[in-house]
């Protein structure tokens, strides 16, 4: 999951307060064309903080992949919308059962410093992500393919399921049968790497990585200062039109209002803005084009635990659901710059979204709440802990929601603001109860990447000493039918025939046994300098379209 | 006095040690794997890469062995490695400590020049205009919280006016002006306000009488009895307000995204990032240790009745 880094700005927070209720149409494309014709040069300057990693093997935050993909190119690329489509693959094809893939390369590509970019790069790249010492926490999107397992746990060095029989093709085993591991390719960890790059640990290369992108380092990485791209003239694939992009490294704290500052000033081309800022930005800059507005790759969501406590029954998940006023905080808290979510499968999936999925997330209904809480139990006076985190700004709509279920239900709703670690530490534990804030954003274009971690059984993962959910379903919900229509989607080959199976295991986990309570979308807004620069978009990533833009 | 210097830095030894085992004790008592999840994100980390880590930095290991390996390969200069990058320790801060250092540095320049400056203007010409100036003004200040301070410098001269960029290059002394002065504009008042208080009372004192009485030059008095008494008072809260810069350079670091410890400590904290918390602590209390050793040997030069033995 690429969430950026959490931001806690409450110490500086000067309220510019502006409360123009935006219309919830969200998805608003940037109005310029995007296939405007391309001008060479230029510097393109933005802010970001410090990621945690740029070296393929540990890219993790929006941050980080912002640089490591203008540095790399994989097999696969995305686009805002979440259409895959080829890089450097030519083809991709699985074989009958989806057990084993065969990537046909693009010949004669090269890195930046000159090596071919062949199979035998991507199996280097693959192996130095999934070894035992590279630690990495992003590894574990390979975890299909044969071998890993044994790399995991130091016992091999090579990858037994990676082969490369001649220099542009790369055959792939799975060890897990998956008709869209294609998709997975389009993740940074895939990337190619260079002969000297070594183990994870060179930390030369961690700082300095050297790739096949549409952009090279212009001198290592200085920390918490900046990272200066330069254009690849190389480059294997459509160039780049931008000489130079100047990324800034901002202090994560007030990173987006120093973004909005910077922009302002006209020192960057592209910034965020602190959320009490967003409608005064809107208001100036709307009107020129230059405020952007979407509903990203992401879901804000209430994890109810379904094996324990209050909300073990569906009728109890569904008067909780039903006694939120979605409209009322969506407006109130967030002044419009959020978008109501009535499914687990965010818009941005165009071909799988199916909006009223879920029943309950319409419009408030304090009648049907209440009768729904009788049925299951869920008296007034019933004690239900509501834990989130502290520092990313979710106080004021998590005291909404417990205010509205204290009205509503008359519960007496417990909120805990903890620290992220903490939080996780009891979700995880075998005696959670109750109500835990979450999000989740897909790392690959697929809902299968929201309803498997999430909620399939196998993603529950307990450990059987501690009884701890080591996976991402810590609701713990589990249904036989709900995981044998996810094992029937992944083992389909055609998209559409997918599409239509993921969308009866949303109707089924959502609609039928709301698993998990969606609240809002994550709709972002970016302010980017449309005066100077055509071809200016967001991407899947939330970040800019480096590689597209170019000067007016 | 040489002795008197050897048993101060030796009594450091022991402030230093006993700092690092409060905070390993202290960070044993929060909640959470600091491991557990990924660095600065909401995701729960890989079980297989939580437990290669946990491995690695020895989290698997009780708190006093955790504690014993610290200290032993802290004596030898090595203060580990962080939790989200994986860098040294040592590699991450140097540059910060630079940075604050800077910072703390300019901020107390102008805290003592112009504070003192001043203070001793207003005392020589008490209840003139001047002074009712800054006393006004001086009062204005004590009451304004850094922040709004920071809010509107960055704003007015970096947002508006453009006089210097928002974002720059901290190696720039120009940009080390807006931060400086914020950090220091309201302590400087303080010690402003100090140095009028004394030096007023120090004018009135018998022996500021008796050699104007003697017919010594009035430069000579005031540089050689008024100054130096008044400065003394002064001396101890610049002593004591160094730990209070520390902290408002947090706040100050984060309205210039100035790259310091101040911020680092603030970002590791909230990932518990724990080599990092350790470290910036312990060079903190060091800091104070040997500012106020400095302070006391410089009470010893003002005034000789003190003796350090």
């Amino acid at each position: 999951m690429r969430w950026t880094v959490v931001a806690a700005s409450t110490v500086l927070a000067v309220a510019a307060c502006s409360n123009n209720g935006s219309s919830g149409d969200g998805g608003a494309k940037p109005t310029q064309a995007n296939n405007a014709p391309a001008k060479d040069g230029g510097t393109f300057r933005l802010g970001i903080v410090e990621p945690t990693a740029i070296d393929p093997y540990n890219t993790q935050e929006s941050e980080g992949t912002l640089v490591t993909q203008a540095l790399f190119t994989g097999l696969t690329s995305v686009d805002a919308d979440g259409k895959l489509s080829n890089a450097l693959a030519e083809s991709r094809t699985p074989n009958d059962d989806c057990s084993a893939w065969s990537f046909k390369i693009k010949s004669g590509t090269t890195f930046s410093n000159g090596e071919p970019v062949d199979a035998e790069a991507f199996i280097r790249g693959w192996t130095r992500a999934a070894a035992k010492d590279a630690a990495s926490d992003v590894a574990y999107h390979m975890a299909e393919i044969d071998g890993f397992d044994k790399l995991q746990d130091g016992s091999a060095t090579t990858f037994s399921g990676l082969s490369a029989p001649d220099a542009t093709t790369l055959n792939v085993k799975l060890a897990i049968k998956d008709c869209e591991f294609d998709l997975r390719t389009f993740h940074t960890v895939f990337s190619p790497v260079t002969k000297d790059a070594g183990a994870a640990t060179n930390k030369t290369y961690n700082d300095q990585p050297i790739g096949n992108g549409p952009f090279k380092l212009d001198g290592p990485w200085q920390h918490n200062s900046k990272i200066t791209l330069v254009r690849n003239d190389s480059y294997g694939l459509t160039k780049a039109h931008v000489d130079r992009v100047e990324i800034s490294i901002l202090n994560s704290a007030n990173a987006d209002q120093l973004e909005y500052q910077g922009f302002q000033a006209g020192q960057f081309d592209w910034a965020r803005m602190p959320t009490e800022q967003l409608g005064a930005a809107k208001a100036v800059y709307e009107s020129k084009g230059e405020f952007l507005n979407w509903d990203a790759n992401g879901m804000n969501y209430i994890l109810p635990i379904t094996f324990n406590g209050p909300l073990k029954s569906k009728e109890a998940r569904e008067a909780v659901s039903y006694a939120i006023d979605r409209d009322a905080i969506v407006s109130g808290v967030f002044k419009g710059f959020r978008n109501k979510a009535t499914t687990l499968v965010p818009p941005a999936f165009k071909d799988a979204y199916q909006p009223g999925v879920c029943a309950s997330c319409g419009k408030q209904d304090k009648d049907k709440a209440k009768e729904l809480a009788a049925k299951a139990g869920l008296t007034p006076g019933t004690k239900l802990y509501f834990g989130y985190n502290t520092g990313g700004g979710h106080d004021a709509w998590v005291q909404a929601v417990a205010q509205q279920l204290k009205e509503v239900l008359g519960l007496d709703v417990q909120i805990d603001g903890i620290p992220f670690k903490e939080l996780l530490k009891k979700e995880q534990g075998p005696e959670a109860t109750g109500l835990y804030r979450a999000a989740w954003g897909a790392d690959y274009p697929t809902p299968g990447n929201f309803l498997n971690p999430l909620l399939s059984t196998s993603a529950i993962n307990e450990d059987p000493a501690t009884h701890n959910v080591q996976g991402d379903n810590r609701g713990r919900y589990s249904n036989p039918a709900f995981d044998a229509l996810l094992a029937k989607a992944t083992g389909s080959k055609d998209q559409a025939e997918r599409n239509k199976l993921y969308q009866q295991a949303e109707k089924l986990a959502i609609g039928e046994d709301l698993a998990l309570i969606p609240l809002w979308n994550r709709t972002q807004q970016r302010v980017a300098n449309t005066d100077k620069w055509v071809n200016l978009s967001y991407d899947f990533n939330e970040n800019p379209t480096l590689s597209k833009v170019s000067q007016k | 006095m040489g002795r008197y210097l050897l048993r101060r830095l030796g009594q450091m030894v022991f402030v230093l040690l006993g700092a690092t085992l409060i905070l390993f004790a202290c960070l044993f008592v929060i909640p959470g794997d600091p491991v557990g999840s990924l660095g600065g994100s909401e995701r729960a980390r890989d079980p297989a890469v939580v437990k290669q880590l946990r491995e690695q930095y020895g989290l698997d290991k009780p708190l006093i062995v955790q504690y014993g390996t610290y200290v032993g390969k802290l004596v030898q200069g090595d203060m580990g490695e962080d939790y989200t990058q994986r860098r040294q320790v040592s590699e991450i801060l140097m540059p910060k400590l630079v940075n604050t250092s800077k910072l703390a540095v300019a901020a107390m320049a102008i805290d003592v020049l112009l504070g003192a400056a001043v203070g001793t203007l207003a005392a020589l010409k008490r209840y003139s205009f001047l002074d009712t100036v800054v006393t006004l003004v001086t009062t204005l200040l004590v009451g304004f919280p850094t922040f709004v301070i920071g809010m509107l410098m960055l704003n007015l001269f970096a947002v508006q006016l453009k006089w210097v960029p928002v974002i720059g290059d901290p190696s720039d002394p120009v940009q080390l002006i807006l931060p400086s002065v914020t950090l220091a504009i309201i302590d400087a008042a303080l010690v402003a306000r100090l140095m009028r208080g004394t030096m007023l009372e120090v004018l009135r004192a018998d022996y500021v009488k008796t050699a104007i009485a003697k017919g010594v030059p009035k430069r000579q008095v005031l540089l050689k009895h008024v100054m130096r008494n008044s400065v003394i008072p002064v001396v101890t809260y610049i002593g004591i307000s160094f730990g209070g810069l520390m902290g408002g350079a947090i706040i100050t670091e984060t309205i210039f995204n100035w790259d310091g410890v101040g911020m680092a400590m603030s970002t590791a904290i909230q990932q518990q990032n724990n080599p990092i918390v350790v470290a910036v602590a312990t060079w903190t209390v060091a800091i104070f240790v040997l500012l106020n050793l400095l302070v006391d040997l410089l009470y010893a030069m003002l005034d000789p009745r003190i003796r350090l033995s």
